[in-house]
C-alpha cells in the first residue's frame, strides 16, 4: 500500500481542521478505503482517522422520536440495535447484508453512506487497469460499460443508502466553515466519478431518522440480490416502507441500489402501492403494479460484476418480494 | 520393494489371543480417527508456511507483469528501476535464457518471458529490493515497449489462424496453434452405433475454474557462501522443481535444497515449477542475500494452470436394455497461453472414461490449442472433470429416453472388479456397485426420485480416478516413492518421506503406517517431509498417488526394519522369530506373555547386536497401460470409484439452484483413516459444485482476467454449502496399503453432472452449459419452456 | 511518510514497534512482531484468512491500520492456547482442540482465521445453531474442507464447554 500518515483526532473541530487540507482523507471502518489505497485508486497524503472522535458514536433516540446515529456507529450494531430494527427495518436489514461478518464489525454507517461508487473496469489494481488503459472515472478516457457514453455511470453499492432514501434520512454534515443538515435525497447524483454533493472537507456526523407521525404503522424490509449469500456486494439492493392506517397503505417509499450512479427513488413504482388496501386482494395487485413500474425504471448496466440481464430481471421479483415481506414482517429478502 | 510384491490388506499383527489394543479388524492404529500429526501446529499458529519464513538480510522481490496480449517485446529498459534507492538486481529474460516445461517434450517455458508475451500478466522482469514497497515502485520504473501481435482469446478463432504462433514450431508450421491433438479408437466404434436401439448426442460446455487455494504462491531463495542453493517453496512437487531449478540455473541437482514448508492448499496449482521459484533463486545468486517473492492473490489467477475450458461433443449408442455399445467423443480444450500439463491433459480428457461402465468401444478427439489467457493446467481431477460432465449427462439422458432408473443403467453397465477397460486399463479392486447402493440408500431414491415437488430432484452420478499414475513424468527406472526409516534409542522412529503433505495429510498416514506395522504409539513416530537433502525422492503430490505409493513405501520399509528388530530380538531371547509380537508399544513373546520389553528396550537390543539401525523402502508401479502411445498415460494400480446423489431445488423465476444435500460413496479401498477420507470427499464435492454454481475463471473482451480476487472469483462461503454426507465405501485393494486408495481428487467429478442430471428431476430441463449461474439457469429454461412450447404448437 | 512507534497489546501482552503509518495490524503482526499465526490469503477483505480479534470482535486485520488498534486488545491464534492456559485450562483452547479432534483442518492456512471467528461467536453466544455458526463463519473462505468438519469442530467444542458448564452456561 502507497505510504500516507495517520491523523488520530477526538473532535470534530479537530478532524475537520485536518479534513480541510489538501490530500486528507477520512477513515472509518477502512473498508472502502484502503482496499481503494491498495488499488491506487486514492492516492490521500493524510489519514484522518474518525474512530477516536465521540460525537461520532452511539445510537440514540432524540425526545421527538428523531433516531440518530452517529456516524461510525458500526454496521454489526445498527443491524442489532433494537431501536433501529422497530422504526427503521429495512436499515436494520440492510446492514445485517452488508458483505460478510468481519466487514460488518469493521464497516460504519457513515462509510457506507458515502461509499465509492464501484465498477467491474475501476475497482482493480493499478497493474489491471494499466492494461486496460484506464477508464474515465481514474486516469483514463473512456468509459468501458457505456463504450460511446461520455458520463461515468459506477454504481453506488452502498446497501443502506437505500433504506435510508425511503426514510428520508437527514445528514448532519461538520466543516471547517460551520454544519449543514441534508436530505439524503440530495446528498446523490448521477455521475459515477463522484456521485456525492459534498464537500471534500466535510465530516459526516450523524445521520437521523426523522420519527413518524402518529397512528401510522410503520412497515419496511430489504432485499439483496447477489449470488453467493456473503461477502458479495449487491448486485441490486430494493428497500422497501410502507406507513400503514386501519389497514391501508398511507405513504410508501422504494429505494434501489446498485444499479447507476444514484441510489434511485422509486416514486412511480411507490405510487402504485399509495392508497391501496394493506392486505387481501387490493394489495396483491397492487404489489404487482408496483413491481411493474419499477421494471420500467430498473435498466442495470454492465457496471457491477454481475449478470446485468439477470439483475435486471430479477428487478421486479425482487421489488414484489420485498414489498410482500415489509407487509408481512418478514424479510430480508436474500438468496431467491 | 519390486513392483509385484504384496503387502496385503490385513492389519500386520493380529494377536491370536485378540489383544486389547487392536480393533475388532485387527488393526491397532489404521482405520481410526487418529488426528493429523500437524494438527495442533496448525490450530496453535506455529506451523510454518512459506511467507512465514523470514532470513536476515532478506530482500523483496516482485515481477513486472506483461500488459499486452500478445506482443513481441522490443527492449526492456530497467535503468530507472536499478537506481531507485532499495534496489538491488533487475533481471530479465536474458538472465534465465532455458527454457523448461514440467513435460520433458513441451518445455515452452521460460523463467521470465524471453522475446514475447503470451497473455495479461506474463512475466517480464524481476525486481529484488530492500522491501515490497521499494519494489513495487521499482516495477512501475521499469519500461518496456512491445509491438501488439493479434490475440487469440477464442479457441475456436485460434485452431482457425494458424497465424501468428503463440508458439513458433518452425519445422513444423503446420501446428498452427494446437499444443496437442490425441485420437484415439478402441473397438469398431462406428459399427456399434449401426444397429444401436438408442443414441444420444449432445453439446456440453466446461468452463475455466482455477484453484484459488487461500495461500498465495511463495518462495524463498538463500545462496550459501560456497554456492549451495536453498528454496523452500509453497510447491506440491519438490522433485519437479528440484530437477527444474538445476536444468534453469545450470547447477549441478546436488548444489540444490528444495524444501516445502507447510502449505496453504494446492489442488494442483501448485505443480509446475514456476517463474517466481527460478527469479527467487536467481536474484539470490546475484544479490547474495536471501530473497522471498510472494505472490499477490491478483497475480496467483495470472499463474493459474486451472481447470482446462472444454467444447465437448458426446454420442453415446445403447442396446434397447441400455447396455452401452459405444461412445464417440469430440473435444476442443482451450490451454491458454502455454503448455503446462497440457500433454497429459489431452489425453487425460479421454483416457479415464473406461469405468466404472463398461464401454465396448471408444473414440476420442481431443485438441488443445494456446489461447492468450492465464495457462491452464492440472486442477483437483485433472483432465477427467470436464468430459466425465458430459459422459454422466449422456448417461442420465440414456436413461431417460430408455425409461430406465439412471442408478439401474449403471449397474447394468458395471464393468466389475478385475477387469481391463477397452482402452486398456488394469482395473483391480471395484466397489462402484456399492457405492451406488450407498447414495440410493441415504438419499432414499427409491421412494423420493421423481416423486418430489416440481422444483426439487434428485440426480446420481458416477466417476473413477487413479491412485497416481505409471507414468513417471520423466521415463526412469527408478521407485516412484521412497521412504528411509531411522530408529532412534529414545524410542522414536523418524520417517523421511519426499512425499508432499499439502493438507490432504500424507505425512500422518506415514506415521500411522509406521506405527501399526512396528506396533508402537504413533506419537513416537516423527515425519520429515518434502525436503530434498534429507529425504528420498518422492514424485510429489499430484494424481493423487500419495497415499498408494508412500503408502506402500512405507509399509515396505517398516516391514524390513520390523524384520530386523524381531530377529534380533528372537535371538536374544534364543526363540522362534515367530513367536515375537510388537504391540502396543511393546515387543512380546507370544507363548509367555510375561516375556517383554518396551519398543525402546527392543531398539537397543537390536542396535546392541546389530548396527545403527534403519530401513529404506519403495514403490514402483507395474507395468501397466494399453500397448499404443498414450498408453500409460491414466494408466494406474488401482481406481478409486465415486456416486454422487444430489438434491437441488429450482427456483424457476430467479433461476438459482440450491443443493440441499449432496451424498458422497466413495470407494477408497480401505480408509486408513476415515477422518481423513471423509474431509477429502467432503472438499472435493464442496469444490465441485461450487464450480457449478459460481466460479468462473475467465478474460473480458480486451484479454484481461475478468475478476483477479476472491471477491469476483465467487467461491462458495459456508452459507452456500449444502449438507455433505460422506458414505466411505472399502473395496480392500489387493495392491494398496492395506488396500487402500486415492480419496482425494474422484470425488469432485461426479459433482457436477449429477447436479445437471437433478435438475433435470427437479424441472425437466438438460443444463448442458457449466456455469450453472442463475442468470444461465433462467435462460435455458426460458429456452426449454419456448421450446416445448413451439413443439405443442406444432403437433 | 510518517512512522511511529506503535504500543499494541497483543495477547495480553503491550509490545512497541516501529511501523510507518500505512501499516496494517496484518504486516505488523506478521513482519515485526513475528506473530505469523494470522495469514494473508488476499489482502484486501476478501477472504478472512486474516481475522484477528479486537476487543473481542473478529476484524480483518489487511484492513486494519495497525495504529488503530492501539488502546484495543488484540487477539491472535496465538494467543488462545495461553489465555486457555492462563484461565486454568489444559491443552489447546477448546476451539482449537475440537478443529484438530474433528480433521478440520486440512492445510491450515484458512484456520486460525476461521478458529477466531468461531472463538468470537461463542463467547459472545455459547450456544448457537448450526445456522448461527455457519453465519458467523460465512467471512471466512476455506477452500479445503467443504466446512462440514469445521462446523462439526464448532459443534463438538460446544458440546465439550456445555458438558463442562453443566447450566450450560459459558466455557
Ligand atoms: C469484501 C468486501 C465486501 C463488501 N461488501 C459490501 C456490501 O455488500 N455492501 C456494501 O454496502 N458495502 C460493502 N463493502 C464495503 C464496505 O465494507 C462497507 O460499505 C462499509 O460500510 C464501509 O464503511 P467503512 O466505515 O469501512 O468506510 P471507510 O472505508 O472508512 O470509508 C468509506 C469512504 O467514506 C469516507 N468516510 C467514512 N466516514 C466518513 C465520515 N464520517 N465523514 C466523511 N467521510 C467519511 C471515507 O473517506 C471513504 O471515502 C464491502 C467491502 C469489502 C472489502
Ligand atoms: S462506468 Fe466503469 S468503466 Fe465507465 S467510467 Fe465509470 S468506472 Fe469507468
Ligand atoms: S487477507 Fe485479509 S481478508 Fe484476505
Ligand atoms: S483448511 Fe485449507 S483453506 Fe481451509
Amino acid at each position: 500500500m502507497q505510504g500516507f500518515d495517520l491523523a488520530t483526532p477526538t473532535t470534530v473541530d479537530e478532524a475537520v481542521a485536518l479534513l480541510a487540507r489538501e490530500g486528507s482523507l477520512a477513515i472509518a471502518g477502512g473498508t472502502d478505503l484502503l482496499p481503494n489505497i491498495k488499488h491506487e485508486l486514492f492516492e490521500p497524503r493524510t489519514v484522518v482517522a474518525l474512530g477516536g472522535i465521540e460525537e461520532l458514536r452511539g445510537i440514540e433516540l432524540e425526545s421527538d422520536g428523531t433516531l440518530s446515529i452517529g456516524a461510525t456507529t458500526t454496521l454489526a450494531h445498527v443491524a442489532a440495535h433494537d431501536e433501529v430494527r422497530c422504526r427503521a427495518t429495512a436499515l436494520a436489514q440492510a446492514a445485517s447484508l452488508v458483505a460478510g461478518p468481519q466487514l460488518r464489525t469493521m464497516g460504519t454507517l457513515g462509510g457506507n453512506v458515502l461509499l465509492d461508487t464501484r465498477c467491474q473496469w475501476y475497482n482493480q489494481s493499478y497493474f489491471w487497469r494499466q492494461s486496460l488503459g484506464f477508464c474515465l472515472k481514474k486516469d483514463g478516457s473512456v468509459c468501458h460499460v457505456i463504450e460511446s457514453g461520455s458520463k461515468c455511470v459506477a454504481a453506488a453499492s452502498n446497501d443502506t443508502a437505500a433504506p435510508l432514501l425511503t426514510l428520508d434520512a437527514e445528514l448532519e454534515f461538520a466543516s471547517n466553515t460551520g454544519r449543514r443538515r441534508l436530505p439524503i435525497a440530495e446528498l446523490y447524483k448521477s455521475d459515477g466519478v463522484a456521485n456525492l454533493r459534498k464537500e471534500p472537507g466535510e465530516l459526516l456526523v450523524r445521520v437521523r431518522i426523522p420519527a413518524l407521525e402518529t397512528g401510522r404503522e410503520r412497515l419496511g424490509a430489504y432485499g439483496k440480490l447477489r449470488e453467493r449469500g456473503s461477502i458479495d456486494f449487491p448486485l441490486l439492493g430494493v428497500a422497501v416502507r410502507l406507513d400503514v392506517v386501519d389497514d391501508r397503505i398511507v405513504h410508501a417509499a422504494l429505494g434501489a441500489i446498485a444499479l447507476q450512479a444514484r441510489p434511485l427513488a422509486l416514486q412511480k413504482a411507490a405510487a402504485a402501492l399509495i392508497d391501496a388496501p394493506a392486505s387481501g386482494p387490493g394489495f396483491d395487485d397492487a404489489v404487482l403494479a408496483c413491481a411493474a413500474a419499477a421494471a420500467r425504471q430498473l435498466h442495470p448496466v454492465a457496471n457491477v460484476p454481475g449478470d446485468a440481464q439477470w439483475r435486471k430481471e430479477m428487478a421486479p421479483v425482487y421489488v414484489r418480494e420485498t414489498v410482500r415481506a415489509a407487509r408481512a414482517g418478514t424479510g430480508p429478502v436474500h438468496g431467491r | 520393494m519390486g513392483a509385484r510384491d504384496q503387502h496385503g490388506v490385513d492389519a500386520p499383527w493380529v494377536d491370536p489371543a485378540r489383544s486389547s489394543t487392536n480393533g475388532a479388524d485387527g488393526f491397532a492404529v489404521v482405520g481410526r480417527r487418529n488426528r493429523k500429526i500437524d494438527g495442533l501446529s496448525k490450530a496453535t499458529g506455529a506451523a510454518v508456511y512459506a511467507d512465514d519464513i523470514a532470513l536476515p538480510g532478506m530482500l523483496h522481490a516482485k515481477f513486472v507483469r506483461s500488459t499486452k496480449a500478445h506482443a513481441r517485446i522490443v527492449s526492456i529498459d530497467t535503468s530507472a528501476a536499478l537506481a531507485l534507492p532499495g534496489v538491488h538486481a533487475v533481471i530479465t529474460g536474458k538472465d534465465l535464457p532455458i527454457n523448461y516445461g514440467v513435460i520433458p517434450w513441451t518445455p515452452d517455458e521460460h523463467a521470465l518471458a524471453l522475446e514475447k508475451v503470451r497473455f495479461i500478466g506474463d512475466e517480464v522482469a524481476a525486481v529484488a529490493a530492500i522491501d515490497e514497497e521499494t519494489a513495487n515502485r521499482a516495477i512501475k520504473l521499469v519500461k518496456v515497449e512491445y509491438e501488439d501481435l493479434p490475440a487469440f482469446l477464442d479457441p475456436e478463432e485460434a485452431l482457425a489462424n494458424p497465424t501468428p504462433q503463440i508458439h513458433a514450431t518452425p519445422k513444423k508450421p503446420e501446428r498452427g496453434n494446437v499444443s496437442k491433438h490425441v485420437l484415439l479408437e478402441f473397438g469398431d466404434v462406428d459399427g456399434a452405433f449401426e444397429g444401436a436401439a438408442a443414441v444420444v448426442a449432445g453439446e456440453y460446455s466446461f468452463h475455466g475454474t482455477t484453484h484459488a487455494a487461500i495461500e498465495p504462491h511463495c518462495a524463498v531463495a538463500q545462496c550459501s557462501p560456497d554456492g549451495n542453493l536453498t528454496l523452500w517453496s509453497s510447491t506440491q512437487i519438490t522433485h519437479y522443481v528440484h530437477r527444474a531449478l538445476a536444468h534453469v540455473l545450470e547447477l549441478p541437482p546436488a548444489r540444490i535444497r528444495v524444501i516445502q514448508p507447510c502449505i496453504g492448499g494446492a489442488f494442483g496449482g501448485k505443480s509446475d515449477p514456476f517463474g517466481f521459484e527460478f527469479c527467487a533463486a536467481k536474484l539470490a545468486q546475484i544479490t547474495g542475500r536471501p530473497v522471498k517473492m510472494l505472490l499477490t492473490r491478483e497475480e496467483v489467477f495470472y499463474l493459474h494452470r486451472g481447470r482446462h475450458p472444454m467444447q465437448l461433443a458426446y454420442r453415446t449408442a445403447a442396446d434397447a436394455d441400455g447396455k452401452l455399445r459405444g461412445v464417440d467423443a469430440k473435444i476442443l480444450i482451450d490451454g491458454g497461453a502455454y503448455s503446462s500439463f497440457g500433454l497429459v491433459t489431452t489425453y487425460y480428457s479421454g483416457q479415464l472414461l473406461g469405468g466404472p461402465v463398461h464401454l465396448p468401444t471408444y473414440r476420442f478427439d481431443s485438441t488443445r490449442v494456446f489461447t492468450n489467457k492465464p495457462p491452464c493446467g492440472p486442477k483437483r481431477g485433472h483432465g477427467s472433470v470436464q468430459p466425465r460432465f458430459a459422459f454422466e449427462i449422456q448417461l442420465d439422458e440414456l436413461a431417460h429416453e430408455l425409461d430406465l432408473d439412471p442408478i439401474e443403467l449403471r449397474r447394468r453397465n458395471f464393468q466389475g472388479e478385475h477387469v481391463e477397460t477397452v482402452n486398456g486399463q488394469r482395473i483391480t479392486s471395484n466397489g462402484f456397485l456399492a457405492c451406488l447402493d450407498e447414495v440410493e440408500r441415504a438419499s432414499g431414491w427409491k421412494e423420493r426420485r421423481g416423486k418430489l415437488p416440481h422444483g426439487r430432484g434428485l440426480g446420481v452420478a458416477g466417476s473413477m480416478y487413479i491412485s497416481g499414475t505409471n507414468y513417471p513424468i520423466y521415463p526412469n527406472d527408478m521407485p516412484q516413492a521412497g521412504i528411509q526409516l531411522k530408529v532412534d534409542r529414545s524410542g522414536l522412529v523418524t520417517a523421511f518421506t519426499g512425499g508432499n503433505d499439502i493438507g490432504q495429510g500424507s505425512s500422518s498416514v506415514v506415521r500411522d503406517l509406521v506405527a501399526e506395522e512396528l506396533g508402537m504409539d504413533p506419537a513416537d513416530v516423527r515425519v520429515v517431509a518434502s525436503d530434498t537433502d534429507l529425504c528420498p525422492v518422492d514424485l510429489g503430490a499430484y494424481s493423487s498417488r500419495v497415499t498408494f505409493m508412500v503408502g506402500n513405501a512405507t509399509i515396505d520399509a517398516a516391514r524390513a526394519l520390523r524384520r530386523r528388530i524381531v530377529d534380533a530380538i528372537a535371538a536374544e531371547w534364543e526363540i522362534d522369530a515367530r513367536r515375537i509380537f510388537m504391540g502396543g508399544g511393546t515387543v512380546f513373546d507370544l507363548e509367555d506373555r510375561d516375556r517383554l520389553v518396551t519398543t525402546r528396550e527392543a531398539f537397543q537390543i537390536a542396535e546392541a547386536r546389530l548396527d545403527t539401525l534403519g530401513s529404506t523402502g519403495s514403490y514402483n508401479t507395474p507395468t501397466l497401460g494399453g500397448d499404443y502411445r498414450g498408453g500409460t498415460i491414466g494408466a494406474s494400480p488401482a481406481y478409486s470409484f465415486t456416486a454422487h446423489a444430489v438434491e437441488v431445488s429450482v427456483d424457476e423465476e430467479t433461476g438459482r439452484l440450491t443443493v440441499e444435500n449432496c451424498w458422497i460413496a466413495h470407494d477408497c479401498g480401505r480408509a486408513l483413516n476415515p477422518m481423513l477420507v471423509a474431509g477429502q470427499m467432503e472438499g472435493s464435492a464442496y469444490m465441485g459444485l461450487a464450480e457449478a454454481l459460481f466460479e468462473v475463471h475467465d478474460v473480458n473482451r480486451f484479454g484481461l482476467h475478468s475478476g483477479p480476487s476472491l471477491l469476483d472469483y465467487r467461491m462458495a462461503t459456508t452459507v452456500d454449502t449444502p449438507e455433505l454426507h460422506a458414505l466411505i465405501v472399502e473395496s480392500l485393494d489387493p495392491e494398496g496399503p492395506y488396500g487402500a486408495k486415492e480419496a482425494g481428487e474422484g470425488p469432485l467429478h461426479p459433482a457436477l453432472p449429477a447436479l445437471s442430471n437433478a435438475v433435470f428431476d427437479a424441472v425437466g430441463v438438460r443444463l448442458r452449459h457449466l456455469p450453472f449461474t442463475p442468470g444461465n439457469v433462467l435462460r435455458e429454461l426460458r429456452a426449454a419452456r419456448a421450446t416445448s412450447q413451439r413443439e405443442r404448437a406444432s403437433c | 511518510m510518517a512512522s511511529s512507534i506503535v504500543e499494541l497489546k497483543v495477547n495480553g501482552d503491550t509490545v512497541e514497534v516501529a511501523a510507518p503509518d500505512h501499516f496494517t495490524l496484518l504486516e505488523v503482526l506478521r513482519y515485526r512482531l513475528g506473530l505469523t499465526g494470522s495469514k494473508q490469503g488476499c489482502d484486501k477483505g476478501d477472504c478472512g484468512a486474516c481475522t484477528v480479534l479486537v476487543d473481542g470482535e473478529p476484524v480483518l486485520a489487511c484492513l486494519t491500520l495497525a495504529r488503530l488498534a492501539v488502546g484495543h486488545e488484540v487477539t491472535t491464534i496465538e494467543g488462545l492456547m495461553p489465555a486457555h492456559l492462563r484461565a486454568g485450562g489444559t491443552g489447546a483452547d477448546p476451539v482449537q482442540e475440537a478443529f484438530d479432534r474433528c480433521g478440520a483442518l486440512q492445510c491450515g492456512f484458512c484456520q486460525p482465521g476461521m478458529m477466531l471467528s468461531a472463538r468470537a461467536l461463542l463467547d459472545r453466544e455459547p450456544n448457537p445453531s448450526r445456522a448461527a455458526i455457519k453465519g458467523a463463519l460465512s467471512g471466512n473462505l476455506c477452500r479445503c474442507t467443504g466446512y462440514t468438519q469445521i462446523i462439526e469442530a464448532v459443534e463438538t467444542a460446544i458440546a465439550a464447554s456445555t458438558e463442562r458448564a453443566p447450566d450450560g452456561g459459558s466455557r
